[in-house]
C-alpha cells in the first residue's frame, strides 16, 4: 500500500525543491501572464493610453480613454493615434510634431479631421446646409454634434431624433428624411444581422460583406448631403443592390439547411445499420 | 456465379479463408467480453477516421498564418462536401478522446493493465498522451481566435515546470509567442510526426492483445490464472466466442453507434465544438472574452487556476500523468483483479474520477 505514495511523494518533494532553489522564479508574472488578457496589457503599454490613465492626470483625461474603450473605434482596432496621429510605441516622442502629432482639432476643423478617414461623408457634408451653415458661421452641427466624439457609437437612424435636431431647427424636415431612409435603413440592419449570423454559423460571408460595406458606406454618405429628394430618388437604387445580398443571403441559409438535413440523414442511415448489426448479433449468440 | 468466381480468384492466391479462420475464427474472444470490451478497436476506427478525413483537407489547407483561415474557410464554404469533412474532424477529434477515456477507465476497473499486460497499458496510455497532443496542435491549425489564444495559453503552461519549463514553452512555440513558425511546428507534429508514432503504437498495442489474448472478465475468472504465471502463456479461451463473426458484429455495432453520435452532433449541435470565435481569423492584438480549453482539459486547466503555487499545479499534473501512465508497476502485485474486493483502489479511482468531474464542470463555469 506503502507504494502509492512513496513514488508521488518523492516527484513531488524533488519537483517542489527544484523549483524553489531557483529564487527568482516568476511565480507572479507567470500566473499574470497566463490569465490576464494580453492584448489589453498590450494595448496599456500605448504610450497615450498609460499616461492619460495615470495618476498625474485628471479625472477628465481619464474620462477620455474611458469612452474610448467603449467606443465604436475601439472595438473597429481605431486607437488614439489613427486620430491624433504621433507615436505611441514612444512615449519620449508620443507628443512630437515631427511624428505627425496633431493633438485636439480647432471646432472648425472637425470635420476635416474626422473627414481623413470619413472622405465621402465629408464631401457630402461640406456641400450640405449642415455643412455650408457650419463653414460660413463657424456655428452649427459638425460631426460631434451628432455623433459624439471620444465616445462615438455605431451609427443609427436613433440619432436623428427630435431631442437633438430641434436645437437647431424644427423636427419636420428631420422627420422626413428619417421616412425616406427608413426601407433602405431597414433592410441595412436586417442583412447586416444576417451576415452575423451567417459568419457565426461558419458561413463565409466576405464578399456580401464587401458589398454590403460598400452599398452602406454610400448611402450614409449620400444622407449627410441632407438632401431628401437625393435620398429618396437614390433609395430604389439602393434597394436593388441590397436584394442581391439579400439573394446570396437566402441561399447560404439554405445550404446550412441542406448540411443539417445531409448530416440528419446520415444519422438515420446509421441508426439503421446498428440496428441490422444488433439483429445479426443476436441471430449468432442465439445460434 | 460472378462473385463466386471472382471470389475463388482471389482465394487461389491470398488464401483468404486460411487467413480468417487462423485470426478471426480460431481467435477467441472470452466469455462475457460485453460492447466495453470493444472499445479500443472503435477508437482505431476513430483514429482511421481522423487520418482520413484530416487526409481530405490537407488537400487544401495551407499552413501558412496568411492563408490559413481562408483555406479553411474555402474548404468548410466552397469545396463540395468540404463541411463534411472537417466537421467530421472536428467532431471526431473530441469523441476519440472520450472513447479513449472510457476504454481505459473500464480497462481500469477491470484490473486488466496487471502482468503479463503492463506493455499493453503502457501503449495505450502513451497514445491517449499522443491523441491530446494531436487534438492541441490540430487546434491552431485554423488560425482562428480560438485557437490561437487557447495555443498561447497551452503553450505557457509547460513554462511552470522548473529548469525543463521555460524549453518546451519555447520549443513549442518557436519562440516567444505564437507565430507562423508555430503553425509550421505544430503542423508536422500534426499531420506527421504525431499520427505516425501512434500508428506504431497502434501496431504495439494490437500485436500485444493477438499475442496475449482479450483479457477475461475478473468475475468470471479464477484468480490464480493471473498471478502464477511465470512464463509466456496466450489465454485462447476455448470456451469463448469467436472473433469472426460473434465479437466482430459487436465492435461493428459499437462503431456504427460511433458514426450516430458522430452525425447526431453535426445535425443537432452542429457548432458545439466550433464556438463562435472559430469564425474569426486569429488577431494577436485582440483577446476573445473568455479563453477556455477544450472539455478534456478543462479539469487541469481548473487545477493550474485553483492551486494557488503553480509549480505544486504542475506538479500534480505530472505526477498524475506518470503514475497513471506506469500504474501496473505501482500496483500490489500480488492483489487480485476483482476491484470490488480491493476498496482501497476503487476508492482512490472514484476519488480521481470525481475530482475529474468536479473540476471539469468548475472550469466550464468559471
Amino acid at each position: 500500500m506503502i507504494r502509492y505514495f512513496i513514488i508521488p511523494i518523492v516527484v513531488l518533494i524533488g519537483i517542489i525543491s527544484t523549483g524553489l532553489s531557483l529564487a527568482s522564479y516568476r511565480e507572479t508574472f507567470e500566473r499574470e501572464f497566463m490569465l490576464s488578457p494580453w492584448s489589453i496589457a498590450k494595448g496599456e503599454t500605448s504610450a497615450c493610453i498609460q499616461c492619460h490613465t495615470s495618476d498625474d492626470m485628471g479625472s477628465e483625461m481619464h474620462e477620455i480613454t474611458r469612452q474610448w474603450k467603449e467606443s465604436w473605434h475601439a472595438k473597429n482596432n481605431i486607437s488614439c493615434h489613427d486620430c491624433h496621429g504621433g507615436a505611441p510605441e514612444d512615449a519620449s516622442m508620443s507628443m512630437m510634431h515631427q511624428r505627425g502629432f496633431k493633438g485636439s482639432p480647432q471646432n472648425i476643423d472637425i470635420p476635416e479631421f474626422c473627414g481623413t478617414c470619413h472622405i465621402a461623408i465629408l464631401d457630402n457634408f461640406l456641400v450640405s446646409g449642415h455643412g455650408e451653415t457650419f463653414r460660413n458661421t463657424g456655428e452649427g452641427p459638425n460631426c460631434t454634434t451628432c455623433h459624439g466624439s471620444h465616445n462615438v457609437q455605431q451609427a443609427s437612424m436613433d440619432i436623428i431624433n427630435e431631442q437633438l435636431c430641434s436645437q437647431c431647427h424644427t423636427y419636420e424636415r428631420a422627420k422626413e428624411m428619417k421616412q425616406a431612409l427608413f426601407t433602405v435603413e431597414s433592410k441595412l440592419n436586417t442583412i447586416n444581422k444576417n451576415l452575423n449570423r451567417l459568419k457565426l454559423l461558419g458561413i463565409a460571408t466576405d464578399n456580401q460583406e464587401k458589398s454590403f460595406f460598400r452599398n452602406h458606406a454610400e448611402f450614409r454618405a449620400l444622407f449627410h448631403s441632407i438632401d431628401v429628394d437625393a435620398v429618396r430618388a437614390k433609395s430604389s437604387d439602393y434597394t436593388q443592390k441590397l436584394e442581391i445580398i439579400e439573394r446570396e443571403i437566402s441561399e447560404s441559409f439554405k445550404q446550412l439547411a441542406f448540411r443539417r438535413n445531409f448530416s440528419a440523414y446520415l444519422f438515420l442511415i446509421f441508426i439503421g445499420l446498428s440496428i441490422v448489426v444488433f439483429l445479426l448479433l443476436k441471430s449468432y449468440e442465439q445460434k | 456465379m460472378m462473385w463466386g468466381k471472382i471470389k475463388h480468384w482471389i482465394e487461389v492466391r491470398i488464401g483468404l479463408e486460411e487467413l480468417i479462420n487462423r485470426h478471426l475464427r480460431s481467435f477467441k474472444t472470452p466469455k462475457g467480453a460485453g460492447f466495453l470490451s470493444t472499445l479500443g478497436f472503435v477508437a482505431m476506427i476513430a483514429f482511421i477516421v481522423q487520418v482520413i478525413t484530416g487526409i481530405m483537407l490537407l488537400l487544401y489547407y495551407v499552413p501558412h498564418p496568411d492563408f490559413a483561415f481562408q483555406s479553411v474557410q474555402t474548404i468548410t464554404n466552397e469545396i463540395p462536401y468540404g463541411w463534411l469533412f472537417r466537421l467530421v474532424h472536428n467532431i471526431g477529434s473530441n469523441i476519440i478522446i472520450g472513447v479513449i477515456i472510457i476504454h481505459l477507465l473500464h480497462v481500469f476497473l477491470r484490473v486488466s493493465y496487471k502482468k503479463p499486460r503492463e506493455i499493453t497499458w503502457v501503449s495505450g496510455c502513451i497514445m491517449f498522451f499522443l491523441v491530446l497532443l494531436t487534438s492541441i496542435t490540430g487546434q491552431l491549425l485554423p488560425w482562428n481566435q480560438t485557437g490561437f489564444w487557447q495555443t498561447t495559453v497551452t503553450s505557457t503552461i509547460p513554462a511552470f515546470l522548473p529548469i525543463i519549463g521555460e524549453g518546451i514553452s519555447s520549443y513549442m512555440r518557436g519562440g516567444e509567442f505564437v507565430t507562423g513558425i508555430t503553425l509550421s511546428r505544430y503542423f508536422s507534429f500534426h499531420v506527421v510526426i504525431l499520427p505516425v508514432i501512434i500508428s506504431v503504437l497502434i501496431g504495439l498495442h494490437v500485436l500485444m492483445i493477438r499475442r496475449q489474448g482479450i483479457s477475461t472478465s475478473p468475475s468470471l475468472e479464477p484468480e490464480s490464472i493471473e498471478t502464477s504465471n511465470t512464463e509466456f502463456k496466450r489465454e485462447d479461451h476455448p470456451e469463448g466466442q469467436p472473433c469472426f463473426p460473434n465479437f466482430s458484429l459487436k465492435r461493428l455495432f459499437m462503431v456504427m453507434i460511433y458514426f450516430v453520435i458522430v452525425f447526431f452532433i453535426m445535425t443537432f449541435m452542429q457548432n458545439i465544438f466550433l464556438p463562435p470565435e472559430t469564425n474569426f481569423p486569429a488577431n494577436p492584438l485582440m483577446t476573445p472574452e473568455s479563453i477556455r480549453p477544450p472539455w478534456y482539459f478543462l479539469a487541469p486547466y481548473q487545477l493550474i487556476k485553483t492551486i494557488p503555487n503553480d509549480i505544486l499545479g504542475i506538479t500534480l499534473i505530472v505526477i498524475f500523468s506518470v503514475g497513471l501512465m506506469f500504474w501496473p508497476f505501482f500496483d500490489a502485485k500480488d492483489a487480485g483483479r476483482n476491484i470490488q474486493k480491493r476498496p482501497l483502489l476503487l476508492s482512490l479511482a472514484l476519488i480521481v474520477l470525481a475530482l475529474w468531474a468536479i473540476l471539469t464542470i468548475w472550469g466550464m463555469y468559471s
